[in-house]
């Protein structure tokens, strides 16, 4: 059933496309003139109608974008194919006696203008298109009779029935702006050899087809290490994701059950204590944590006054004479996953306290008069329900940890050098997650490349694990049954 | 109940108890030990006792006395503090806006839109930072405060979802009587819809307000020049932490961590109260 849904979503996305163009064609076939003017003069639709300030505004318009794309566009998209051939250089000038660059190309510049020209183009459009759609709807209005606007009606009207273009429009803006050109370009540079050595703009980079994506997923050349470590990262960004979300999930559930426990004194103050571990910024909480596991930080004198590092010691569990918390591969996984725990618990506490305030009450106490016991409620009705409610956060909270950048950032950097060449090689580390070797590639080593191909990886195992979930979760169609 | 089933359940009260306090004392020692540092009057690590030898006030005397150009937490907090305010007013902007028209307009691109906002929500925010670097880069705001404002203002129209689900339950009476009464769209929504709208808008108030103050990643890759004096606060207080600096500053950059969670934490609070009023209360019983 809901195949079938989707489906229909699927389709009648494109019939309202179909029908956007069918109505274009329809106004091309049965407009007048003015209607087939504005396919080549945008004001000309208006112009006709006497709505002259509307069609002084729509022909700047045109004429903006006939300018950009003559005079700026043109310089960029000629060499997107090969994103530019000079390179920069220091030329002696005559007149001025000093060194001045040539007039070289950017790379970096080509790239980004022939997006942004891409994306006018598109959007210019569909804006022709609705424009002569609009222009015939105009020439019917006309023809029957009807009241046509003058342009202080048409103003009023954006704060009126059209009052959600005008609220829209600036935060669409900000969205295309920087989250889907960025993303464009993001996907784009994969496919280059921007790095170091072909840094924009003193030095040109190129296309490269698919070879980062081959130098990641292991094939062969001087960068068999990325192949490797790659498959290294995403195995403990996975391992992470799964503790981390399940540790801190079921803790807070069960700390939340356990503080709204009648018989538990002073519930308030005791949460509100476990939330003080929250309200605190992380990169205070985790430095701070940090420090306090550092090879020769407290915890590890407190342990060793207690005879705890020495017993480690001499069951041959430990080779050095401090505990490696945060420095040594395995300790570093388990101190991090502690962490989390204790960072994330009261977190997950919050939500389940809300969540089970709203709990099915009476159909607990119908289990109750039947005779279930506390662990039946709790297994029947209890967790069942919080899962329903909770199901899809749970999805997203795992999403979100294979994207945890703070826990792992803060806690490992500066802290955790690996020893393994072959990691080291590709600039990673045990304890990195995906986002933040991407993070260190990219701020530390320039290899902008490399980090928007685990970009691109990263955003595809999300959005996959997003997909399959929710659609096993709503597969079930278990709404009804709470409703 | 028995004598003796009344002494089973005093010793499980005990005991649920003393979990309790176990569990609460674990999850508040790196807490208490953050306040006791920052009255420590030895300024780097004590690594061989948990409480200080000798107390002092003297780190935040110096932490909001700065001499040196590497920390200088005032200025920190004054750079937080700009960004924040500019932030905070964009983004309730945005987000109450977007609400606004998705939950009361009915137009034809309005699934198509909430569902490329699903997409783009997916794209995590770690992720597109790298290419919003990019941007910045090219338009040479990268080492500014304004690059870093747009980059925590620009996509801040997607967290609409909130706002939206406490506009779906204003009764639809309210809007009709307005329209009824000759308001516009623009009138009904700034004098009936946003008074009304109190606990979500302080929700995404306070929340957007703290973005900047709780966010390590993006000012650390947007503001990387490495001036000091450039620096939000949470660069600048791991910028304190740095090996060759931690032996003079661990102490003071306990107190700077105390001083900037104290407000942090009351609007914490205040955030979850309008927050859980705001999913819960709906706004005018209809």
């Amino acid at each position: 059933m809901a195949k079938a849904k989707k489906i229909n979503k699927v389709s009648d996305f494109f019939k309202s496309i179909g029908g956007f163009f069918k109505s274009f064609a329809e106004a091309v076939a049965k407009g007048d003139i003015f209607v087939k003017l504005s396919l080549i003069w945008v004001g000309a639709g208006y112009a006709g109608r006497k709505q002259f300030i509307r069609s002084l505004l729509v022909t700047i318009l045109q004429a903006a974008v006939i300018v950009y794309s003559v005079l700026v566009a043109p310089q960029y998209i000629s060499k997107f194919h090969n994103l530019g051939e000079v390179q920069m250089e220091m030329v002696f000038d005559i007149n001025t006696m000093k060194n001045v660059p040539n007039d070289y190309d950017d790379s970096f510049q080509i790239l980004l203008f022939s997006v942004v020209s891409i994306i006018i183009w598109i959007v210019f459009f569909f804006f022709w298109i609705k424009n002569v759609i609009s222009a015939y709807k105009l020439q019917k209005k006309a023809e029957k009779g009807e009241h046509i606007n003058n342009f202080k009606e048409d103003v009023t009207s954006y704060l009126n029935e059209k009052f959600h273009i005008t609220l829209l429009s600036v935060p669409v803006l900000g969205i295309v702006l920087f989250s889907i050109v960025p993303i464009f370009i993001l996907i784009l540079v994969a496919f280059t050899n921007y790095d170091q050595e072909h840094m924009a703009p003193t030095a040109l980079f190129t296309w490269t087809g698919l070879t980062n994506f081959i130098n990641l997923f292991g094939g062969g050349g001087m960068t068999v290490t990325f192949g490797y470590s790659f498959v290294r990262v995403l195995g403990w960004t996975l391992v992470w994701a799964f503790f981390a979300t399940f540790t801190t999930y079921f803790g807070g559930i069960l700390l939340a059950l356990f503080l709204n426990n009648k018989r538990t004194k002073l519930a308030k103050l005791w949460r509100a204590l476990f939330v003080v571990t929250i309200a605190v910024p992380q990169f205070v909480s985790l430095l701070l944590v940090r420090n306090f596991f550092a090879n020769n930080g407290i915890a590890n004198t407190m342990l060793s006054n207690m005879g705890v590092t020495d017993f480690l010691q001499n069951i041959g569990l430990l080779s050095y004479d401090y505990i490696p918390f945060l420095s040594a591969p395995g300790w570093a996984h388990v101190t991090i996953i502690m962490v989390n725990i204790w960072i994330g618990i009261p977190y997950q506490m919050l939500i389940a306290t809300g969540v089970l305030s709203n709990l099915p009450v009476d159909q607990i106490e119908s289990a109750r008069i039947d005779g279930a016991n506390t662990g039946q409620i709790f297994r029947h009705i209890t967790m069942p329900y919080v899962l329903f409610v909770t199901g899809p956060a749970l999805v997203t909270d795992f999403v979100k940890n294979i994207n945890n950048f703070n826990v792992i950032y803060l806690l490992t950097q500066d802290v955790f050098t690996t020893t393994d060449q072959y990691l080291a090689n590709s600039q990673a580390k045990e304890v990195d997650l995906l986002v933040t070797w991407l993070f260190r590639l990219t701020q530390e080593y320039y290899n902008y490349k490399m980090a928007s191909v685990i970009g691109i990886c990263v955003f595809v195992i999300c959005a996959v694990f997003t997909l399959v979930a929710f659609n096993l979760m709503t597969g079930k169609d278990k709404e009804e049954v709470y409703n | 109940m028995t004598q003796k089933g009344k002494t089973i359940q005093l010793i499980k009260d005990i005991l649920r108890h003393v979990v309790i306090v176990l569990m609460v004392s674990v999850w508040l020692i790196p807490i208490i030990w953050l306040i006791a540092t920052s009255f420590s009057a030895y300024p780097g690590r004590n690594t061989s006792n948990f409480f200080p030898e000798q107390w002092s006030l003297q780190n935040y005397i110096n932490i909001l006395n700065p001499t040196s150009h590497t920390v200088n937490f005032p200025i920190w907090m004054w750079n937080t503090f700009k960004i924040a305010m500019a932030v905070c007013i964009v983004c309730t902007l945005f987000a109450v806006m977007v609400a606004y028209a998705t939950s009361f307009f009915r137009f034809k691109t309005r699934k198509p839109l909430m569902n490329v906002a699903v997409i783009l929500n997916l794209f995590p925010g770690v992720l597109s930072m790298i290419s919003v670097y990019f941007l910045l880069k090219a338009m040479n705001l990268t080492n500014t405060h304004i690059g870093l404002t747009l980059v925590y203002c620009a996509s801040s129209g997607l967290g609409y979802l909130i706002a939206k689900g406490y506009f779906d339950t204003v009764p639809r009476a309210l809007v009709e009587a307005a329209k009824l009464d000759g308001a516009s769209q623009a009138r009904t929504f700034f004098s009936i819809i946003l008074p009304i709208s109190k606990p979500i808008i302080v929700y995404t108030v306070i929340s957007s307000f703290l973005t900047p103050w709780t966010d390590f990643v993006f000012s650390k890759m947007i503001l990387n020049s490495g001036i000091a004096d450039m620096w939000t606060v949470s660069i600048g207080l791991y910028n304190m932490l740095d090996r060759s600096l931690i032996n003079t500053y661990f102490s003071q950059f306990c107190a700077g961590g105390v001083i900037v969670s104290i407000p942090i934490s009351v609007l914490f609070v205040i955030m979850q109260k309008f927050y859980v009023e705001g999913i819960t209360g709906g706004a005018v019983k209809g």
